[in-house]
């Protein structure tokens, strides 16, 4: 709850901020978070990307960077992405980024978290976003994919880090449920027994002296085995999880996936 | 035959009183053991020839009952009497459990009851409205019961190890024999058609060290009837009691298996003995909303049974209420663990 306060005291600081550096870290950011060097967005939808990243990093106080290229150029497609990252921060010496990196020549797809959202965004909600944009980088909807990226992650880090954000346990449609459904038992009960709950036992009218086993036998008679394979990775291939180190010492956290 | 237990001392109506156990005088206080009960102050007065006809000592007016009734009082002149003929022979009770619940306890523990209703509406937790109370012995036939239950199932204990990346799962199946002996004691089943079987159910458990053998003063100043089926119509009740009892039993002898499926049960239970018996129950007829509801109280142990009315609104409430409150509380859990409120 004083998180939540504190949060809320933030709110009129930050919209301050955003007034005295808003402008200017715009302005010296203008189309620097999509680098979309194969071509697969619109100028359209560059613009809305940029505009949507923009709005979203402000509140995360991340960077959300989204790359393409038709070649990794014989490298992979981790250290293509900490190859760009690397540049990238030396030259604006920001650390702290959310990076999508796209490479349509070999198909494959990384998403990797620095700085702070090296911890807010950890290789598990990585690969939790992985799932959710697996489906558009497979149809072919780029920008789809890097507007869900942008929105659930962002989602993902209001959570206190290491903890599981799809977890049935904090959603409220399931706490909707329990509730419920635990006021419906205890009222249910209450409504059966306000006529008088039946109070007698199986042990009520035994007699304990001659109630018993005479005789008993338990025989091993034939036993079954039956085996399962763990399934090994997700469809599509993932590759990388647990993110790594960049050329340039950066760590961060990331997973990808071929599509 | 009608019989009046006269007092010694001041020849008025004596009546069984809950708190001492005693044989109690209304008008002079007098107390008399039952065991130790002068005879020549028992009134005897035979009629001749006729059944359901009996004439009241005191006064001589015309006790009217129903033909079950074995203990009633004067509609006249209200001297509590006994109707010695249905208690005798066949109809004789072998064993009693006397009232200890006095009428005004009944009362006060009624309105207790009422008060502890959380789903009752409000006008009826006041208790005020008892139109009646009746003190009655309902006779109940008990059972001894003695049998034997042969047993066959098929028990299974499952194991899963990994091993690699294959989890194996290993289930051994085991032949489960139990001969079982059982023996059950004094188990109850009410006589009378009256009564309500569900309602008297619930009424139990009695505490039997308090049975005691019959004797007719006890029924003196209550209500009293007599079985309207006998040990043999009853028998079957008493066994659908005791299945589920027996069941129970048996799957406590069976342990240490995840899962047991029976293959064959047979339970054999034959009554050894039967004690025909009277239980004491207070009859509470209650007013409200233009209805009249019974509920029925342990004469010995205070608890009571029957349908309250229900209130809607409270229903309600108290769903809303816990729905609310568990809602709130699981949120604040996920707040605190996830620290997102949505």
């Amino acid at each position: 709850m004083r998180d939540f306060l504190s949060k809320l005291a933030r709110v009129p600081m930050l919209i301050l901020l955003l007034f005295f550096i808003g402008g200017l870290s715009v302005s010296a950011q203008a189309g620097d978070l999509i680098h979309d060097e194969a071509g697969l967005l619109s100028a359209g939808e560059a613009q809305e990307l940029e505009a949507l990243a923009e709005r979203y990093g402000a509140e995360q106080g991340v960077d959300f960077l989204f790359l393409t290229t038709d070649s990794t150029g014989g490298q992979s497609i981790e250290g293509y992405m900490g190859d760009f990252f690397d540049r990238r921060a030396d030259s604006t010496g920001r650390e702290d980024a959310v990076l999508l990196t796209i490479d349509i020549g070999g198909r494959e797809v990384y998403l990797a978290g620095f700085g702070t959202a090296e911890r807010t965004l950890d290789s598990e909600r990585v690969d939790l976003v992985l799932d959710r944009i697996i489906p558009e980088m497979r149809s072919g909807d780029y920008a789809g994919a890097f507007e869900e990226t942008i929105v659930t992650s962002s989602e993902y880090m209001e959570y206190r880090p290491g903890v599981n954000p799809e977890s049935i346990f904090l959603k409220t449609w399931f706490h909707l449920a329990v509730a419920l459904l635990l006021a419906g038992i205890v009222v249910g009960s209450m409504l059966y027994n306000a006529g008088g709950r039946v109070t007698t036992t199986p042990g009520t009218y035994v007699d304990r002296d001659h109630t018993r086993v005479r005789s008993h036998s338990d025989r091993f008679r034939n036993k079954t085995v039956t085996r399962r394979k763990i399934p090994k990775n997700k469809d599509g291939g993932g590759f990388g999880g647990g993110g790594g180190m960049t050329g340039g010492g950066r760590s961060f956290s990331g997973g990808g996936r071929s599509f | 035959m009608v019989i009046h237990y006269k007092c010694p001392n001041c020849g008025a109506d004596m009546a069984f009183d809950s708190d001492s156990g005693h044989l109690s005088c209304p008008s002079c206080g007098h107390e008399e053991n039952i065991e130790t009960f002068p005879e020549q102050n028992i009134e005897r007065k035979f009629d001749e020839g006729e059944a359901k006809e009996y004439h009241c000592e005191n006064c001589g007016a015309i006790i009217l009952t129903e033909a079950e009734t074995t203990a009633t009082h004067c509609s006249f002149c209200g001297a509590p009497v006994v109707l010695a003929d249905r208690l005798t022979g066949d109809l004789a009770p072998a064993k009693v459990i006397p009232f200890t619940v006095s009428k005004d306890e009944a009362v006060a523990a009624f309105k207790k009851w009422t008060r502890g209703g959380r789903l009752t509406p409000r006008g009826f937790m006041s208790g005020d409205r008892i139109k009646k109370m009746t003190g009655m012995y309902v006779p109940f036939w008990l059972y001894d019961i003695e049998g034997e239950a042969h047993i066959q199932a098929i028990g299974t204990q499952v194991r899963t190890y990994q091993s690699g990346d294959t989890v194996y799962t290993e289930t051994n199946f085991y032949d489960v024999f139990r001969e079982i002996d059982l023996s059950y004691l004094k188990v109850p089943a009410d006589a009378s058609e009256k009564m309500d079987d569900v309602l008297m159910d619930k009424l139990e458990p009695y505490d039997y060290s308090e049975l005691k053998d019959f004797r007719m003063p006890y029924l003196a100043g209550f209500l009293a009837e007599k079985y309207d089926f006998d040990d043999e119509q009853l028998f079957s009740r008493v066994e659908s009691k005791i299945v589920p009892y027996i069941d129970a039993y048996i799957s406590t002898t069976i342990s240490g298996y995840s899962s047991v499926s029976y293959t064959n049960k047979q339970i054999d239970a034959q009554k050894k003995r039967v004690y025909y018996t009277l239980f004491p129950v207070w009859m509470v007829y209650y007013d409200f909303d233009n209805k009249e509801h019974t509920f029925a109280m342990n004469g010995q142990t205070g608890k009571v049974v029957g349908k309250p009315p229900i209130s809607a609104g409270k229903v309600a409430l108290w769903f809303t209420g816990i729905a609310t409150s568990s809602f709130v509380a699981m949120k604040a859990i996920a707040f605190a663990v996830g620290g997102v409120l949505w």
